[in-house]
């Protein structure tokens, strides 16, 4: 009878030590990734009874989320288990996370981009376990191109000519309508937006991955003025403090009738509470000189803290989300763009997202931001570059001037090489 | 020892025991006060990395940071001149053309960005800044400063003379007042940020595009003009009743005596305003002032939710610096300079004020 009491005792003891697990994922709140993520942690759960996963809501926008993170991470607080960190991040941050090659990534990690994954890779170190990634996209409404007899723009000048058109037509009845809305307050979002600018007219990604410092060029000045010149024409005035959601606030209203987003957007349109439901469709982003258009690579990682107290149950935790369930969960219900090839063949994905298969070249050949070239800098360099921008884009100063500072600037940081283009 | 004490005088023996009770004080406030401000003004000298991941010290770099931070310069711009003519060459509108400032201003050894261009007896010149953009954030916050709280100081005056006088539901008006003042700035920053929209769905661009002001798409965030007025309509909006309730506990303080005699003597309202009240007021003030002015001085708040990194103030310029480009030691050294600024101010107040007399 003792020996079974004591038995007893000692099995309650270490259940209660085991249910005292508990992983905290620091996680993202645009659209619906809260609610995908907090589905992602039940199913986990479901499965490891032992373990309480509680997921953190963090800022919507890039910058003051990589701040929090930092916060956390100069104290190297244990608190956070799981990052979920930007594309551009892996380079800056690596030196705070664990290596899932020693938690049995190697079984998975050949199911993903292999261009994701090499991004995600420091010093033969697997930092991050590629979670869904992004590319730019053109928003269109149908109905109202239809209406107006036009065609889905393939240029800017195309978009710039048929946003014009829809918005003189619209505003006779809706006072509120605009041509044209995208992110273009002052962050990352706009480093995403000009990127893509910059590169479908020739004029580089900013810093080569070669090392040379590219902005100050003739093609970047002309694209951003015409850029500068949609503002207050077919673009809002405040879209010079619109992020993704103020962008998708304006275009899931019905009232404008272009937008550039990232895919997310797709399923959150046709959703019930949408005005544009049927309404919509998606294409690549149009082109400027260079006669094709670009997308910015966008996308997300999951990352283990060194600094959590259980790395190892972490590492699974991570890797269950970013595996195959999780991925097409999130595809089929945020049209999340997976990292999982084999995800883009699936049949419930590709119906729930038509565009993952018409698209697929777009997400492949997404041009990246310089965030290897100048690691671990790149949000230093992306801060001046998305300023510089900004102030092009309100008028305040010259775009030459503004570009020649910028270039100068960089140089500053990185010491690389300067092409001058003018 | 016993009989070096008995030689000590009781006031002697009082004062050392006085010593012995403040150590405790003494000490918390070192471990919470003197230890940070130390460490901060010792990183300013380094160029430490935050969140480095790395063991390593930083390097000690001397003043370099402040000198990156305040260094400036003036040159003159050059006209351009017309390789076909020589002569200088004109604009359409025949304004002189200059040399581009980013041409102008030194590059070696260190590089200045222009700040600002100004004509002075017929000659440009332009200055330029190692930081262009602190330069700018102190003025903003200098701005911010001067004129919210003189805004704050008048109405918040107005508002207290009225609670102050005798009507049904005072009890009430008083507390009422003090909402904006007690809901968290963050949150607050949030709703004005709604009702500030760009477009019709915010109450501003609403009313006043039904007033006919306006399209209805007045970008008071992002538009060089608006961004100034619109912080300090957040501002004063928050902070009136503070200083409401600082002036108000200055009032209560007036012996109603004091006007009873005025009105024997036949002061008028006006006399009395300005003859009673006011002096005697002036203790209050000062102290309201100084808690707003330092305040307003290191504002981060309202200006980092509502501009973020379109516009600065020094301590959303310092959080940029540590978080966003995780310069800790340029940080600390802006940290030091709010520092001074505050000292400044306060020491001009305590001095034109004449508080450390009262």
């Amino acid at each position: 009878m003792r020996k079974l009491l004591l038995t007893l005792m000692v099995v309650l003891v270490a259940l209660v030590a085991f249910s005292q697990i508990v992983l905290t994922v620091a996680a993202g709140a645009v659209g619906q990734e809260l609610e995908l993520t907090k589905q992602a942690a039940e199913a986990y759960m479901s499965i490891h009874p032992d373990i309480t996963v509680k997921v953190l809501d963090t800022p919507d926008m890039v910058q003051d989320r990589l701040g929090l993170y930092l916060q956390f991470l100069e104290a190297k607080s244990p608190e956070i288990d799981v990052y979920q960190v930007d594309v551009i991040w892996p380079g800056d941050l690596a030196q705070h996370f664990i290596d899932f090659y020693e938690y049995n990534a190697d079984k998975v990690v050949s199911m993903h981009f292999p261009a994701i994954v090499e991004n995600n890779t420091v010093d033969g170190k697997l930092v991050a376990i590629p979670w869904f990634t992004d590319a730019g996209l053109l928003y269109y409404r149908t109905d109202l191109l239809e209406k107006y007899g036009l065609k889905p723009p393939t240029t800017w000048d195309e978009l710039e000519n048929a946003a014009k058109i829809i918005q003189e037509g619209e505003r006779k009845t809706n006072p509120d309508f605009w041509g044209f809305v995208w992110q273009g307050n002052a962050y990352e979002g706009l480093t995403c937006d000009a990127l893509e600018w910059l590169a479908s007219n020739d004029a580089g990604t900013i810093i080569s991955p070669d090392k040379k410092i590219t902005i100050a060029n003739a093609n970047a000045i002309e694209i951003l003025e015409k850029v500068a010149g949609w503002i207050g024409t077919i673009s809002p005035s405040g879209v010079l403090t619109f992020a993704e959601e103020d962008a998708r606030a304006v275009w899931q209203t019905g009232n404008a009738a272009f937008m550039r987003n990232w895919p997310y957007c797709y399923s959150l349109s046709k959703g019930p509470d949408s005005n544009v439901a049927g309404k919509f469709d998606v294409s690549p982003l149009p082109a400027g000189k260079s006669g094709n258009g670009a997308a910015t690579l966008g996308g997300w990682q999951l990352s283990v803290s060194k600094y959590s107290k259980n790395p190892k149950e972490a590492a699974d935790l991570a890797l269950f989300m970013a595996g195959y369930e999780i991925q097409k969960l999130r595809a089929v219900e945020g049209s999340m763009n997976p990292t999982i090839q084999a995800l883009y063949a699936d049949y419930e994905v590709i119906k729930a997202n038509p565009f993952f298969g018409s698209l697929f070249d777009v997400f492949i050949n997404a041009v990246a931001r310089p965030s290897t070239a100048t690691a671990p800098r790149y949000n230093e360099v992306s801060t001046l570059f998305f300023k510089a921008v900004h102030r092009i884009l309100s008028g305040t100063s010259d775009a030459q001037n503004v570009l020649e500072e910028l270039a100068l600037d960089l140089q500053d940081i990185t010491g690389f090489e300067i092409v001058w283009g003018f | 020892m016993a009989r070096k004490d008995s030689k000590l005088t009781l006031a002697q023996k009082e004062q050392r025991t006085a010593y012995r009770l403040l150590i405790p004080a003494l000490v918390i406030l070192a471990a919470v006060a003197f230890y940070p401000l130390f460490e901060v003004f010792y990183t300013s000298f380094t160029n430490r990395v935050f969140a480095s991941g790395t063991d390593e010290a930083p390097d000690f770099i001397g003043i370099e940071n402040y000198k990156s931070l305040l260094g400036l310069t003036i040159q003159e711009m050059p006209p351009v001149i017309d390789t076909e003519t020589g002569q200088p060459q004109t604009d359409a509108s025949g304004k002189a053309v200059y040399e581009r400032a980013v041409r102008v201003l030194p590059r070696t050894p260190v590089r200045y960005r222009e700040w600002f261009q100004f004509s002075f007896f017929g000659k440009r010149y332009v200055v330029g800044a190692r930081d262009p953009e602190f330069m700018k954030a102190i003025w903003n916050t200098l701005v911010f400063t001067v004129v919210s709280v003189f805004l704050e100081t008048i109405l918040g005056l107005g508002v207290a003379l009225v609670v102050n006088s005798n009507f049904k539901g005072r009890g009430v008006m008083r507390a009422t007042m003090l909402v904006p003042w007690a809901v968290i700035t963050v949150v607050s920053a949030r709703i004005w940020e709604w009702m500030l929209q760009p477009t019709r769905a915010g109450l501003f661009n609403m009313v006043l595009n039904r007033l006919g002001l306006g399209d209805g798409s007045l970008s008071f965030l992002s538009s060089p003009a608006l961004q100034m007025p619109t912080l300090i309509a957040v501002d004063v909006w928050k902070t009136t009743p503070f200083m409401a309730l600082l002036l108000l506990a200055g009032l209560q303080l007036i012996p109603r005596e004091l006007y009873e005699a005025g009105r024997v003597d036949g002061a008028s309202k006006f006399r009395q305003f300005f003859s009673i009240t006011l002096p005697l007021l002036k203790p209050t003030l000062a102290v309201a002032l100084i808690f707003r002015t330092l305040d307003a001085l290191r504002a981060f708040d309202v200006f980092q939710v509502l501009m973020g990194n379109r516009m600065y103030s020094m301590a959303t310029y310092n959080y940029y610096q540590l978080i966003g480009n995780r310069n800790m030691g340029l940080a600390s050294a802006i940290g030091v300079i709010i520092f001074i600024f505050i000292a400044v101010f306060a020491v001009i107040y305590m001095r034109f004020m004449g508080v450390d007399k009262e």
